[in-house]
């Protein structure tokens, strides 16, 4: 089973543990991944092609993973906080918490897809 | 460009690799029928009214990040530069691919008429600026040119206020920039706000077109023009993640701009003929 995500460019090669990305957000055609710890890593690719390398390296692995609007991916396994008032995602990790913001519909959805998922309601 | 099988919405999520978002697709279609026939009956009302260019829809929240965007700094990097010229920078905000322009060491003024447009020795950046009321012609909103008033009213609350060659930009019911731009041969205009203090302005026009702003970015002035058709509310957001703190509309859709590159080629865009407006209005930054 691959764990492990790799984004090669022609010059360098990233393999990241896909355990350990909290989220990757969209940035401009770039794309920043941050994982566990706090390391943030900008990626010459747009999010939606980052999207296309999970689904196709990740087979086993990237149902952990949710595409948020245009802007972001995150790793289900880190969410700490929805909230959809406040229009506020929080992700942890072992050390550090992330304070994100998607609509208001979007974090609906992903809050009702949680509490599917792990059978909450 | 938008349309692949990773094309999202701002309001849906979806696992990856599965294919369709995570949102009930029933009440997705239903939801997207109404809209369908909202927009439709308010497209039609809008174009009877011809009150304005722009018409009702709907627009997306967008979804704002912790970090900051990459922009965000980037135009110190200019502040070394003694030359005139005008910087560009093309970049993509938000999914929204859009250039900026940054006029450097040259002198602002606000023209009216078609006349300014065509000195292409002297200029280096121009866009129009103030709106033109369709039933009169008249220059929409308070607009002073070298001190002389040529316009009242205060349709829009957003202004620029060209003093010297200092270019004030804000959002204000009342501005002593119009006074002011009066007593001392100055400039004045007015147009849709678009950023207040570094938080989003929302506006009626909810249609998508071209957008161009006049933005107070860091401390400089910015001309932003979006590559792609945008909502007004889309490319206000993406102003505020670049780091905008102020910012206005500036005519989009097929408005007339022109700058001159690096290499002293001029490069025009919108549409320059048949030119009927007499009080059509321009910003211009010359050397």
């Amino acid at each position: 089973m691959n764990t492990h995500l790799i984004i090669s460019t022609s010059n360098e090669l990233l393999r990241v543990a896909a355990a350990h990305i909290i989220y990757i957000s969209s940035d401009g055609n770039y794309s920043n991944l941050l994982m566990s710890g706090g390391e943030i890593r900008m990626v010459t690719f747009q999010l939606g092609q980052l999207e296309e390398m999970i689904n196709k390296q990740l087979p086993d692995m990237r149902s952990m993973f949710i595409r948020i609007g245009r802007s972001l991916i995150i790793n289900i396994n880190h969410i700490y906080h929805i909230n959809v008032a406040r229009q506020q995602l929080l992700l942890k990790d072992r050390d550090n918490t992330y304070t994100l913001s998607a609509s208001k519909e979007a974090l609906k959805s992903l809050k009702e897809f949680i509490e599917k998922k792990y059978e909450i309601k | 460009m938008k349309s692949n099988k990773y094309d999202i919405q701002d309001t849906e999520i979806r696992v990856i690799g599965e294919s369709s978002s995570s949102s009930k697709r029933k009440w997705g279609w239903m939801i997207l029928a109404a809209v369908l026939v909202i927009g439709v009956i308010a497209g039609i009302i809008a174009f009877s009214c011809a009150i304005s260019q722009e018409e009702e829809g709907i627009f997306e929240r967008s979804v704002r990040q912790a970090i900051p965007h990459p922009l965000r700094g980037w135009i110190h990097s200019l502040d070394s530069i003694t030359d005139i010229y005008v910087v560009t920078k093309d970049t993509t905000v938000n999914d929204i691919p859009m250039r900026l322009y940054v006029p450097l060491n040259m002198t602002p003024r606000l023209e009216v008429g078609y006349k300014c447009i065509d000195d292409t020795t002297h200029n280096m950046l121009l866009f129009q600026a103030a709106d033109v009321r369709a039933d009169n012609k008249k220059i929409v909103g308070a607009f002073v040119l070298r001190g002389k008033p040529l316009s009242w009213g205060l349709s829009k609350k957003g202004y620029c206020g060209i003093i010297g060659d200092q270019v004030t930009i804000g959002v204000a019911d009342n501005s002593p920039l119009f006074e002011q731009a009066t007593e001392v041969g100055g400039y004045f205009f007015r147009q849709y706000p678009l950023v207040s203090n570094g938080v989003l302005v929302e506006n009626e026009l909810k249609s998508q077109s071209t957008r161009r702003g006049l933005c107070e970015l860091e401390g400089k002035v910015v001309v932003v023009e979006t590559f792609t058709p945008e909502s007004l509310h889309d490319f206000s957001q993406a102003l505020v993640d670049i780091g905008t703190t102020n910012a206005i509309y500036l005519v989009g859709s097929s408005a007339i701009g022109w700058h001159r590159t690096l290499d002293g080629v001029g490069v025009a865009s919108g549409q320059w003929e048949p030119r009927v407006f007499k009080n059509v209005s321009f910003i211009v930054w010359s050397r």
